[in-house]
């Protein structure tokens, strides 16, 4: 391959996914384990329409996700509208925009994580330290969720994995904005049908690379404890 | 049964101390996570293309232009020719034109908007999203018929795309892109759409339907000139009498913060100097009387 292609490469793209892909996975981690924990603990009416519902974006097609995005965060619903007074600028072709998307694409892979590592805990244990005294959230904290850490955490890497390689919402909400809202994806899309076909493969295999990559070093932090 | 329940107060000392391993794991693999997070997020911020593009829009003259995908050659060299003439430094963003209506009026902000059929523009302009005087047409479209140098076989007329020897035809997606809809009207007006339909391939856009051919996955496309020219394929004009004018407009947009720029690109595209780029690429100028 010409190595003179490499050095013209745009790497903003690489540090935008990595960018969106964990602000998507931190907000993911803090809203999914909420969810999971209330599914797993709780029972409400109302609780299979929250689990179907939180579950729905594995399902959907992308391109689903990215048109009811922009009907609920465009510039005409009630949402867009308090975005855009807030900030000044509508959610589409930014960069946060690409987040929301991300976010809402990965956040069922976490929450059906934990909760299933939250339901799988001993009840016991729970028991024995609400007799000891300790209150309901200090045994969320100390009890629940550490003992449920593995799954919690595999769910955190599907969550990471999904956010990273999102596309179809993306490209709708974000638009394909280079040096602003083209994530290693869509800049990959737009390298194949613009006939790039060198750069195609460059971000192709770096793309690969660092996923595999991310997933080998968690993988080898937590080996053979999840 | 309220979420969170007080029951007595927790021990001030020698609390619940089980899980003490696990739990110092726990703590250190979401330290770990959070530090990670702030590396990335961090280093994602400090000097990012991202946020000098940003900046440059308001303060040091940079546009982003939304343009139709049969463009993207010719606005490439147009704008670098832009960009060494004005210093502004010009983004495009390429893709189906509908598509491209369609973020605008969820609220996209961007500079201008160059489609590939005045249709479009024309919308925009009644939901009061364009600057109305900026309106121009600056070209009009042409279509061939393309396949891989090397194929099986090379159509030459539309008629020769219902033979047998051609399985499989790539064109835009007639529901939102112009080329799309004005290559199903050449087929229907030759009288090949029933045959040819069956076979048929839809791109996103313009670009990804001649790169379904290219990719060798379909035996021939129907593609702007724009993209034929250059592509290093077999190709061949199309009657433009087959379908109604590709007439494409392209405008200011409300939501340009930085209208002087914006409307100097659409002015030079349509200049002495954009006009001769934009002819190498096979438009035909509005000024001009048809070929």
């Amino acid at each position: 391959m010409d190595l003179s292609a490499l050095a013209a490469v745009d790497w903003f793209p690489l540090w935008l996914s990595l960018r969106v892909a964990t602000l998507a996975t931190v907000a993911s981690l803090l809203f999914g384990l909420a969810v999971a924990y209330i599914l797993a603990k709780y029972e409400f009416r109302g609780k299979e329409l929250l689990d179907a519902f939180i579950t729905l974006p594995i399902v959907l097609p992308p391109t689903v996700l990215g048109y009811y995005l922009l009907v609920v965060l465009g510039r005409n619903s009630p949402i867009g509208q308090v975005y855009e007074q807030v900030t000044g600028s509508s959610l589409v072709f930014t960069w946060q925009g690409a987040v929301i998307a991300a976010f809402i694409a990965s956040v069922p892979f976490l929450a059906r994580s934990a909760r299933a590592a939250i339901e799988s805990i001993n009840p016991d244990l729970e028991k024995a330290a609400r007799t000891l005294g300790l209150s309901e959230a200090a045994i969320a904290l100390r009890i629940t969720l550490p003992l449920a850490w593995r799954g919690i955490v595999a769910g955190t890497i599907l969550a990471y994995a999904r956010a990273l390689g999102e596309f179809g919402a993306t490209l709708m909400v974000a638009g394909n904005i280079p040096g602003q809202t083209q994530t290693m994806a869509i800049a990959i899309y737009d390298a194949v049908q613009s006939g790039n076909g060198t750069l195609a493969i460059v971000l192709t295999v770096v793309l690969s690379a660092v996923a595999m990559t991310s997933l080998l070093v968690v993988g080898r932090y937590t080996k053979g404890r999840i | 049964m309220p979420l969170l329940q007080q029951r007595q107060p927790p021990p001030s000392r020698g609390g619940f101390h089980f899980p003490e391993r696990v739990e110092r794991v726990w703590l250190r693999k979401l330290s770990l996570l959070i530090l990670i997070a702030a590396v990335v997020f961090g280093g994602g911020c400090s000097g990012s293309p991202g946020d000098r593009g940003k900046a440059e829009s308001g303060v040091n003259g940079a546009i982003l232009v939304l343009a139709a995908a049969d463009l993207a050659n010719a606005f490439r060299e147009i704008g670098e020719r832009f960009e060494e003439e004005t210093g502004v430094k010009v983004t495009f963003s390429f893709g189906s034109t509908g598509q491209l209506a369609q973020q605008v009026e969820q609220g996209g902000r961007a500079d201008v908007f160059a489609a590939a059929n005045i249709k479009y523009v024309d919308d925009l302009k009644t939901k009061g999203l364009i600057v109305s005087e900026t309106q121009t047409l600056y070209a009009v479209g042409r279509l061939t018929i393309w396949s891989r140098k090397g194929a099986s076989a090379h159509p030459r007329r539309l008629q020769d795309l219902a033979k047998a020897a051609i399985r499989r035809v790539a064109i835009a997606n007639p529901a939102h892109a112009p080329y799309g809809v004005a290559a199903k009207e050449a087929l229907e007006e030759v009288g090949v759409w029933p045959q040819v339909s069956k076979k048929l391939v839809l791109g996103e856009n313009a670009s990804q339907a001649l790169q379904f051919v290219k990719s060798g996955n379909v035996d021939a496309g129907i593609v702007p000139i724009s993209l034929a020219k250059g592509s290093g394929g077999v190709w061949e004009l199309i009657p433009a009498n087959l379908h109604k004018p590709l007439k494409q407009s392209m405008a200011v947009l409300k939501s340009s913060r930085n209208e002087r720029a914006a409307g100097a690109f659409v002015r030079f595209v349509n200049s002495p100097e954009g006009r001769p780029i934009m002819k190498k690429y096979g438009f035909v100028l509005p000024q001009e009387s048809e070929e």
